[in-house]
């Protein structure tokens, strides 16, 4: 059982670390706390659901669709609410505010488009049968979710390693002014973290929705959190933080929920994320962000 | 009193107490705001400060006064121990840890039968008059209002804008960060206690994220250069839902569109161009 | 200056009522229509407005109409409170119905009882609802009621000896429903392996299933609203949990959502309750086909409640002869109606006295039918 259970941890850490290197990407960036995020899970989510059902693309090719899609509307959102505070050098918080009212206003035009009911992805989609490998059973949705994690996040880590705007990228995490003085495009830059980070966040919502089976316009929500808690216990700045806190996240709550008691499943990851600030605030592997008092 | 304005007052009592607690709950938040901490805790606080009054009243029958202060206190208790590490803290690390000791203790109170768990806790008397309320609201305004004009005003300002040259002057800067924190979370528990006994119910639900981040809006909204700020951001984001009640369907939409459109375009808040020089 | 700024606002609000014709009878109802709880209010709207058309092609007490005032709490209780007065002070309704929340109810039913009216719970199935006081009157079957039911049908088809248990322990109706299960479970002397508890938000259910599934249970029973159960029900099949464990659920399982969500994998859940859409009698098929007609979907519990809940008063109005509140609580304990949730009555407490309507359903092909 125990290796069953890991390997529900890697499911669900998974999703939660693809969720939370999209979230650090615009958080060690652009430095805000963006909101949106949770709206971005929910719309990949229903465009995946409608190039399904009533377009009738294959999963991956519908998948695919609305995780760009979705990375575009990212952009075009992100930009259009906060640039104008970019310019304005308003306080860091006034971003929090204003993609809180962002959520709220785009999940009630969503909820008034589609509607209270949920809905489902067709039932053949994904065959719900588990396949045995020697003791462990696991779902084909289960696979699926672990193996495209697995190829996004390679394909995200060549880009910020390899390639020249994923440096671009780091310098830009690092110090945006000597970035900029290196030739940087900023705003350039920030739009299209807007983008890739809105894409990874569709498709943590897409897996979410299959793994689940419901898609409804608030299904964000409890990610964002898990995402504050990510953050926080891998440390700002590097999305391999962001990655292996994920995961770790995942395997807390699931060993939680296995061996302690499911009652507290989801506070123990808020717990850790708590003891972690009192121990060692910059994170399990970020940089100092203590100031002496 | 004609009977329709009698009808009114009680139609829309709760809602008019509610913007009062509402104010609180702003000044609760101004008060780490003004020296430019983002600590988020103030719904977990009024959580802790709503659920020790409930179980006073309704399980051993304490005067209300009393109630009152316990709910001021057991917060700050809580705060104390959260503070010492937070405080080491800047901007939103603060706010996330806050918010996540929000969620824990959001979920203890879900698996605390004593209190009700899950199905809340109610059947508590409604004790918090109109006068109360608005009574407490002014006293706590004036309070304010005095510390900005004196010299603690210009304490929090100079910490506000720059931590370090604060300190370099002389301004013990970890003291007064711990007791706005402190103060911040009485607020909170007086705000708390005063909600559970005006609408005689409360539930773990309440005191989570949304909460925490209304609660922020209402700073925001009414900026914190001074302290009007919140009171006036808290009435109009609370005042939102019910005037837009005509409207219902787009209701949300609208309310969130406004709060977009007001940061957007003022982004020091309502009453941001109103900054003073104190002193 | 004061009184001045009052009567403004008051104008203001009072110039946002709609228009009202001369001697309609004004009735209240707070509903969340919007917001997540969305998809149990607008049921309720709807079964009750289908069952206005009906009424007033008739009217009440000499032909005059009933006309429906619907407020809207968006789940909150603090709106639910300030809903529910405006209805009775601002609209003077000579009845309420909801709010649709247990929640809502404790919040705001106290104001229904203070200010005398009515109020009718068509929804609400927690415990202590009709506690709160005289005015309170409850429609809905409480699970009290419904879950034993269940129960002993599974452990008398299956012979079920140990059980793992399952609820939503962020949700006050999950919980109430979790500890009549509990309760009903114990009675039978069924053996309990293990409680797990989840949140309603919650999309991942594989740790809890991973570990019941190691206890090698019988049944499983799930306690929760109906989105969050049918994923938990999904992933057990996922996980290799085998159809021999039988699985079964309480109220918040009637409905189509969860043969919908779970698929394949709901095939032979149960689930007790007091109505469901394939009931045979002609007054439920002629209400499910007006339902289908009128909102292009099909109606689930909310909305069947809710239409035989108008009627209800419809009946007690006219046997009142009056509008009178106290003519009109009286006139509704003595409710005698026979209405798609079969025949109903309340007790001299204001809940329903009957349960013979209540029946155990299974998934069968990917809809619910009577147990065989």
């Amino acid at each position: 059982m125990l290796a069953q259970q890991l390997l529900n941890a890697l499911v669900l850490g998974s999703v939660y670390a693809l969720f939370s290197m999209g979230f650090t990407l615009t958080f060690g960036v652009l430095r805000v706390i963006n909101l949106l995020y949770g709206f971005y899970v929910a719309a990949g989510a229903f465009l995946a659901l409608v190039l399904v059902r009533d377009v009738g693309l294959p999963l991956w090719a519908a998948g695919l669709s609305a995780a760009l899609a979705t990375g575009v509307i990212g952009m075009v959102c992100d930009t259009a609410v906060l640039t104008p505070l970019r310019r304005a050098k308003a306080p860091e918080l006034a971003s929090l505010i204003v993609t809180l009212g962002g959520v709220l206003l785009l999940n009630s035009v969503m909820f008034l488009v589609f509607g209270a009911e949920v809905r489902r992805f067709p039932v053949d989609v994904l065959s719900q049968a588990p396949i045995s490998l020697g003791t462990l059973q696991i779902g084909e949705v289960q696979l699926t979710i672990i193996i495209v994690v697995a190829i996004v996040v390679t394909a995200l880590f060549l880009f910020i390693e390899r390639t020249r705007l994923g440096i671009a990228v780091r310098a830009l995490a690092e110090n945006p002014d000597a970035a900029s003085l290196m030739g940087v495009n900023v705003e350039a830059m920030f739009i299209g973290i807007s983008f890739i980070a809105a894409t990874l966040t569709a498709i943590a919502g897409i897996l979410i929705g299959l793994n689940f089976n419901a898609v409804d316009p608030y299904m964000g929500e409890p990610l964002m959190l898990r995402a504050f808690a990510v953050i926080i216990i891998g440390g700002l700045g590097d999305i391999r933080n962001a990655l292996v806190a994920g995961l770790a996240l995942g395997f807390v709550e699931v060993m939680t929920a296995g061996y302690l008691s499911s009652n507290f499943k989801d506070a123990a990851g808020f717990a850790v994320m708590v003891v972690t600030l009192w121990l060692r605030p910059s994170g399990l592997f970020g940089h100092s962000v203590v100031r002496r008092a | 009193m004609p009977p329709w304005l009698d009808d009114f007052l009680y139609a829309y009592g709760s809602f008019i107490y509610g913007l009062g607690v509402n104010a609180i709950l702003g000044l609760s938040m101004y008060a780490v705001l003004a020296l430019g901490q983002l600590s988020l805790g103030q719904a977990a606080f009024m959580g802790i400060g709503a659920y020790t009054s409930a179980v006073l009243t309704v399980r051993f029958g304490v005067p209300f006064p009393l109630v009152l202060c316990a709910a001021m206190t057991t917060p700050m208790v809580a705060a104390a121990l959260i503070g010492v590490p937070t405080l080491r803290l800047t901007g939103v690390y603060l706010a996330m840890a806050t918010i996540g000791f929000g969620e824990v203790m959001r979920i203890l109170y879900i698996n605390t039968d004593y209190i009700g768990g899950a199905l809340g806790f109610s059947g508590i008397p409604q004790k918090a008059q109109g006068w109360i309320i608005y009574g407490l609201l002014a006293v706590i305004l004036l309070g304010f209002i005095s510390a900005t004009r004196s010299k603690l005003g210009r304490a929090f300002e100079a910490i506000r804008e720059d931590e370090d040259a604060a300190r370099a002057i002389g301004i013990h800067v970890a003291a007064y960060k711990f007791t706005t924190l402190l103060i911040s979370a009485a607020l909170a528990g007086l705000a708390g206690a005063l909600n559970a006994h005006f609408s005689s119910f409360i539930g773990p639900n309440e005191y989570g994220f949304d909460t925490a981040v209304t609660i922020l809006s209402f700073a925001i909204l009414g900026g914190v250069t001074t302290p009007l700020g919140p009171v006036l951001g808290a009435f109009v984001l609370s005042a939102l839902p019910e005037l837009l009640r005509p409207l219902h369907d787009f209701r949300l939409v609208f309310n969130g569109l406004i709060i977009v459109l007001v940061v957007i375009f003022l982004p020091r808040g309502i009453l941001g161009f109103r900054v003073r020089r104190v002193g | 200056m004061k009184r001045a700024v009052l009567f403004a606002l008051a104008a203001a609000f009072g110039f946002a009522q709609p228009a009202l014709a001369q001697d309609a009878i004004k009735v209240g109802a707070v509903e969340g229509l919007s917001g997540p709880i969305a998809k149990y209010g607008v049921p309720i709207r709807h079964g009750i407005e289908l069952a206005l058309d009906q009424v007033n092609a008739k009217g009440v007490i000499g032909g005059r109409k009933i006309q429906m005032i619907f407020e809207d709490s968006a789940g909150q209780k603090e709106q639910a409170l300030t809903a529910m007065k405006k209805l009775l002070a601002v609209d003077h309704v000579v009845a309420v119905f909801g709010p649709t929340l247990s929640n809502e109810m404790f919040a705001a039913g106290p104001a229904a009882v203070e200010r005398q009216i009515p109020d009718i719970g068509t929804s609400t199935t927690a415990n202590g609802i009709t506690d709160i006081g005289d005015w309170i009157f409850r429609t809905s079957l409480p699970e009290a009621d419904v879950v034993p039911v269940t129960v002993a049908t599974v452990k008398k088809k299956y012979g079920v000896k140990k059980v793992a248990l399952m609820y939503a322990n962020d949700d006050a109706f999950s919980k109430s429903g979790f500890d009549v299960m509990k309760a009903a479970v114990e009675k039978q002397g069924i053996e309990i392996a293990t409680i797990e508890t989840f949140s309603t938000k919650d999309t991942d259910f594989a740790a809890q299933l991973t570990k019941i599934k190691g206890l090698n249970v019988d049944a499983i029973g799930i306690s929760a609203l109906a989105e969050a159960g049918a994923g938990v029900v999904l992933q057990a099949r996922q996980l290799g949990i085998p159809p021999s464990v039988v699985m079964f659920g309480g109220n918040g399982f009637n409905s189509p959502k969860v043969a919908e969500i779970a698929g394949k994998a709901a095939e032979g859940f149960m689930v007790g309750t007091p109505w469901f859409i394939g009931k045979k009698d002609p007054l439920n098929q002629q209400f499910v086909a007006a339902y289908k007609q009128k909102y292009n979907e099909d109606p689930d519990q909310f909305a069947a409640q809710a239409y035989d809940s108008l009627f209800i008063l419809a009946e007690a109005l006219d046997r009142a002869g009056s509008t009178d509140n106290t003519k009109l609580h009286d006139a509704l304990l003595k409710t005698d109606h026979k209405g798609v949730l079969g025949p109903f009555r309340f007790t001299p407490h204001r809940d329903p006295a009957l349960v013979e309507g209540v029946v155990v359903l299974a998934v069968k092909n990917g809809k619910f039918d009577t147990l065989e």
